[in-house]
Order: C-alpha cells, then structure tokens, then sequence
C-alpha cells in the first residue's frame, strides 16, 4: 500500500473519530444538567411537596400543588386554543401549497416563531391584560397558545406534505368530497405526525416562564378561576429561586425537577405515539 | 341499451395557457377495453382525467367541450356523481394506508358516510376482490392493513376499490407501469374479464400492453387524436402516416 | 387461460379444420377418379374456394397475432410454423381441384387398370394416410410421427420415379390407353407434390417442437 492510500485511510478514520468526539460532547451537558436538577430536586418531591401549598418564610415544608394544578390549566387551555387553529390552518398550507394566502402565512408563520417568548409576553400583556383589568390565567393561556401555534403549523403541514398525492386522488376518484378527504384520509394517515408536533409544541411551552410573568402572574393559593391570576411552575421556580431563602431555593429545585419530568414523559410519549400510530405508507 | 357509452365532443383542456388536449372527438363503445396510447405530453393522462373531472383538481387546469356520459354532459353534472359512475385506478398501486383491506375495498362507502349493513358489506368485498382474482389470495388476511399485500395485489385492490362502486366505466392511468412483469400480465388478464360489466379506457406507455389488451386503440399525439380505430386494424395497418412511425418505433 | 394462450389455440383449431377440410377435397378427388363422378369433382373444385379463404384467414390471424402480441420462442416457432403449413396445404388444396379439373375436361371413364398398374391407386392412398398422420402429429405434437412421414414420402417417390417407365410399358402395350396413360402419370407427379408438401409440414412440424431445423438436410440420421 502506498503512503498516499495510508494518509487517506488515517485522514478517514481521524474524521469518524472526531464526529463521534463531538456529539459525545454535546450530549456530556445536557447529562450534566440533567443528573444536577435530579439531584438537588429527587429529595424534595415527596406526596407532601405535591399536594401542600406554599408555606410562609419559616415554616418547614410547604408545596407546590397549586403550581401544578395552574400549569395544567395554563397549558390545557392554550391547546384548546392552539390545537384546532394550528391543524387546520397547517393542513390549509399543505392542500394549497402555491395559493398567495398560503405563501404570507406561511412567512408569518417562520417570523412567529422567531418572535422572542418576552415579547409575546408584552403583547399579550398590553392587547388582554390591561384591557380586562387585570392579570388572568386566561391571558397567559392565550399568549402560549400563540407560541404553540407555528410548531403546530409547521409540523402538520410537513407531515400532510409528505403524503403522497396519489392519496388524495384515490380519495377523490371514490366520489369523497373535500372534507371527507381531509377528515376520513388525510388526517388520519398523517395523525402520529400531527399529534407529535402537538405534543412537541406542548413540551416546548411547558417551560415558559416570559410571556407568564406579564399574564398569569402568580398566585399563593391554589385557584382555579380563569379570569384571576394563576400560579405556574415555570413562575414558581422563577420566584423561588430569586427569592433569599434556602427552603425557598430547594422548593424551585423540587419544581425544576418537575418541570424535568413531566418534559420528558411528553417527549417519550411522543416517540411512542409516532411509531405506534405511524401508518405504513 | 345504446352501444357508445363515453362520447367526448370537441373536448378540449388546459393547463393555464397552455393547450394540451385539442378538439378531441371520440366514441367509446360499451364492454370494450379502449387503449389510448401516444409519447409523454401528448394528452393521454390529462384527457382520462378529464372523463372523471379529475382533470379540474388540479389549480390552473380548465377544460372546454362535452364528455357525454350514456348522452349527459358530465361537465353539467356534479364532479362527486361523475366519479361515481367512472372509477379511476392510478399508475402507483395507492391503497388507503390505514384502512385494513376489507375497508379498502368498500373504502367509496365507507369514506363517504354510506352506512351498509354487515352481510351488504361482506357480498361487496367478496364480489369486488373475486372480480380482481384477488379474493382468493387475501381472504384469509382481510383485516390486515392493504400495504401488507404485494403491489401487483395493492394494484388489484385498487381496482376492487373501484370496483366496489359499481362504476359504468373505469378509468385507468398507466395502471401496470409501476408493476413487475408478472403483476402485469394478472392485470392485464383482468382487463378482459371486467370488461364483460365495466367498460375500460386505458392510458398506457406500453405499446404492446395496447396491442394485448384493447379492442380499439386511440393515439394521442401533441395534444391531438390522431387515430382511433380497431387495435388489429392500428397495429397491422395504421393509417395515419405519425400513427405508423410512432408504433415502428421511427419516431423522430 | 391467457388471452394469448386462446388466440394461439384458436389458430390451431383453424388450421386442424383448414386440414380436414383439405383432407376430404383430396379424399373426394379421389372418390371422383375412381368413380368417375363428374358432379363430385366440381364440387371438388367449388370447395377450393373455401380452402383459399381458410388461407387468407389465417394469415390475417398470424398477422394479427405478430402485431398484437409479438409472440417469442416457442409461440414465435409456432406461428411461423402455422404461416407455412397454411401455406402447404392451401397447395395441396390446388392439386386437389387440379386433379378434378382432368376429370372434369376428359369425355369418357378412365380405364382402372392403369390405376393399378401404374401404383397410382396405392400411392393415392398413401398421400391422403400421409397427410392424415400429419395432421395427427400436429394436434399431438407427436414428433416421431411426424419423422416416420420422410420414410413414407420416399415411398411415393419411389413410384413417382418408376412411373415414367410402366406409363411407356402401357402405352407400348396399348396405344388405345394413352390418354389414360398420360393422364395417369401427371396425376402421379401431383401426387408426389402432395408427399413433398407433407415432408415440408413434417418439417415444421419439428421445427415448432423441437426448435430443429430439417429443411435440406439430406442425412437421413439427423431426420431420425
């Protein structure tokens, strides 16, 4: 073998064992981060810490159950809102792919995604927070639902794109009209993509803290009424955190670790979802 | 019953400004298999479409003429009903993905909200399958999904699917191109067994798969019918000179 | 069956009639020899037309078959074969008629004797067995039946080459039988035709089957 044939080999294998070096060390990190929250947060969450309300300063134990009951709420609310928009607006992009409508939206779409999450918050903020006197689960509800909607968007319409057209011939050449295509065929061929980009625009807005601070605000005890300020776990552990007190700071850890568990459930039920549920094209 | 049951009149399409199909007049006579064959662009797919008024689906498409269907104008109809009454099956075998085969077959009713009761249902699948030669093959595997079958069967199912509406004409798009030899062949001997209740226009590439299958040969050229006659008649004796040199393969 | 596989076979029922069809013409020409019987013999020659249209027949069907299904290999040899048997019988179908036509222009009874003397009688006999067997091996694609046909051709060859010297035998013995003599003896040369022809048949018939070719081999071991 020639020294050149050797160089290249040598260059070869010194490439595949630098691209495996990186994303070893990418992924080192986020192992870091994720062992430290679980950690400093595993102890603290006990039945006590998820069903007790927060205490004052001083007092030994306390919850956060009220975070998680207005998370919930939040985060339900903004997928009503999001869900159905989101689908439909997606599956208007992918049937009518070169229409002028078709082209802004979607332009708007990729700027809204862009949008920072604080600036939603202010816009939010100024357009249902002043404007209905005051701060509400409602309004944060809403200002998610808008940072939900393009992942939405994006991932139903690259699903239903990815169906092939020969599908909806079919469908139509049966004599189906419009709506039973898109509800009977469409759809459902390309539910695990939708349900996954739903999910994922879940997870994504489960973190938020931003848009939060201006709307939903915050709240000691636990409430359940919309139109009032609602405590969340993003804003709990912001507050927590700041706050001075040690029992405060191990209570935002506990939330954190949370907030961890629950992204991850999602995301691992996602990947569930989109392989049990894949239809064989 | 009258004998021609598709008459196009001065039926023209197009594509934007773009004039593919031009003033083709044509009968097409009952129980008969009709090929129509011609090189890529000349109008062959896009007139098919048209019959069904699948040819509108497509943005910027428009059309002018009659298609007369056992003496109505399809285009006065409404596009649901016409489909009804012409089946169409494609160049790629699409079974739908997530309906089982026994659904696939009464897909048209299912999709379309016509409730049946169960035995209705079963005499339609097994009918619709036995017509394709497919029953056969796949009635011990009915509830499993149609991408499981072969495509040469995917293909067949498709046709039952088409089939299953009861159709007076179905429609086919290269139906064998995307199909092994030996898929083609079975599809190709179904031809002649559906046309004893179906009437069947087909749009092939394939010269030979013309030559085999049809009783009357159609030659689409530049958007133009250039020929239409007897098979045996087109491919002993054309008399169209472009007719000659397409099927000697002399064309230039 | 395929659509293909019907056209083939429907071919082969055409030629199977075509052939009983030429059978009996020649079977008649000779009934009408033997007899004598004028009537039959015009009938003989009317039915050539039906044998002419059986030809064109089938030619247009093996056209059409080219055209349609572009037949290969054993379909291809096949067809082939079928184009030239066709066309073999169609001239026995003519020797048939031309057989007629002499006893159709001569006055009187032909005088059996020279029949007999000459073997035509035998070897009429022989041509319609011989042509019977190949139609036999032909709708059985029974090859060594169809090879047993060159022996036999060589039989009436044997009498086509001896006929010359008993016709000048006869006429030498008495010149009153001329006629029937020369008569006689251009029926044996038509009748030698009618073994070439079967030969030619055999031949394909072999050529179809066993993708042999036999034509102008004259070694016998090859035929075998």
């Amino acid at each position: 073998m020639s020294v050149q044939v050797k160089y290249r080999i040598g260059k070869s294998v010194g490439f595949q064992v630098l691209t495996i070096l990186l994303s070893v060390a990418c992924v080192i990190p986020l192992i870091f981060i994720l062992i430290y929250i679980i950690q400093a947060g595993i102890t603290k969450i006990n039945w006590h810490f998820l069903t007790n309300l927060p205490k004052p300063v001083g007092e030994i134990g306390g919850g956060i159950a009220n975070a998680l009951v207005g998370s919930m709420i939040v985060i339900g609310v903004a997928s009503v809102i999001a869900i159905p928009v989101g689908i439909l607006c997606g599956i208007y992009l992918s049937e009518n792919k070169n229409s002028k409508l078709a082209y802004w939206s979607r332009l708007c779409v990729d700027i809204l995604q862009g949008v920072p999450s604080i600036v939603i918050g202010i816009v939010a903020y100024f357009w249902l927070v002043k404007p209905l006197g005051g701060f509400s689960a409602l309004s944060g509800s809403a200002a998610l639902a808008v940072m939900m909607l393009p992942i939405i968007i994006r991932s139903t319409e690259e699903t239903l794109l990815m169906l092939p057209d020969t599908l909806r011939e079919a469908a139509y050449a049966l004599g189906m009209p419009f709506h039973r295509v898109i509800l009977k065929v469409i759809i459902p061929c390309g539910i695990s993509g939708i349900l996954s980009g739903v999910m994922l625009s879940v997870a994504r807005i489960a973190g938020e803290t931003a848009p939060l601070l201006f709307t939903a605000f915050g709240n000691n005890y636990m409430a359940t009424n919309l139109t009032k300020p609602m405590e969340t776990l993003p804003h709990v552990i912001f507050t927590y955190a700041t706050s001075p007190y040690n029992e405060w700071k191990d209570l935002a850890w506990g939330a954190s670790c949370m907030l961890l568990i629950f992204v991850l459930v999602l995301n691992i039920f996602t990947k569930f979802i989109t392989r049990k549920w894949k239809v064989q094209l | 019953m009258e004998s021609t049951i598709v008459k196009a009149i001065d039926y023209n399409a197009y594509f934007g400004d773009n004039h593919v199909v031009k003033n083709v007049n044509i009968e097409i006579p009952r129980n008969s298999v009709v090929a129509v064959m011609g090189p890529s662009g000349c109008g062959k797919t896009t007139f098919l479409r048209g019959i069904n008024r699948m040819h509108e689906l497509i943005p910027g498409a428009t059309a002018k003429g009659k298609i007369l269907l056992n003496g109505e104008d399809v285009m006065e109809m409404h596009p649901i009903f016409v489909r009804l009454k012409i089946g169409m099956v494609f160049q790629r075998p699409n079974p739908f993905p997530n309906l089982s085969i026994y659904d696939n077959v009464i897909a048209g009713y299912k999709l379309n909200g016509i409730k049946l009761p169960k035995a209705e249902k079963d005499k339609i699948v097994e009918l619709s399958l036995s017509r394709v030669a497919l029953w056969n093959e796949v009635k011990d595997s009915l509830t499993k999904k149609g991408s499981f079958l072969s495509g040469g069967q995917q293909q067949r199912l498709c046709i039952a699917r088409a089939v299953a509406m009861e159709p007076e004409v179905l429609l086919f798009d290269e139906p064998t191109s995307a199909l092994d030899p030996i898929s083609t062949s079975t599809v190709e001997e179904l031809f002649h067994e559906l046309k004893k209740n179906y009437t069947l226009i087909i749009v092939t590439h394939n010269m030979q798969q013309a030559a085999r299958v049809s009783d009357k040969t159609a030659f689409f050229y530049l958007g133009e019918l250039v020929e239409y006659d007897e098979t045996k008649q087109m491919f002993t004796n054309p008399t169209d000179i472009r007719t000659q040199n397409y099927i000697t393969g002399r064309f230039s | 069956m395929t659509q293909f596989e019907n056209e083939i076979q429907a071919v082969k029922v055409e030629l199977v009639s075509m052939w009983h069809l030429v059978e009996s013409q020649l079977q008649k020409s000779r009934n009408a020899l033997f007899n004598f019987d004028r009537d039959l013999a015009r009938e003989v020659v009317l039915k050539e037309k039906r044998v002419n249209a059986f030809e064109l027949k089938l030619d247009r069907d093996c056209e059409d078959i080219f055209a349609l299904f572009c037949p290969v290999a054993v379909d291809l040899r096949f067809i082939l074969a079928v184009l030239k048997i066709n066309n073999n019988l169609e001239r026995i179908g003519d020797i048939a008629e031309g057989i007629c036509k002499y006893i159709i222009e001569t006055d009187r009874d032909f005088d059996k004797s020279v029949f007999v003397k000459t073997e035509m009688a035998h070897m009429f006999d022989d041509s319609i067995k011989i042509l019977a067997d190949t139609r036999i091996s032909f709708e059985k694609d029974d090859t060594i039946l169809a090879r047993s046909i060159f022996k036999r051709d060589e039989v009436l060859d044997t009498i086509n080459s001896n006929a010359m010297a008993r016709v000048s035998e006869i006429i030498k013995e008495d010149i009153s039988l001329m006629n029937d003599a020369l008569y006689t003896l251009s029926i044996i040369r038509k009748l030698e035709r009618v073994g070439d022809q079967a030969k030619n048949i055999a031949e394909e018939i072999i050529f179809y089957v066993e993708a042999k070719v036999l034509k102008h081999t004259e070694d016998a071991s090859v035929k075998i």
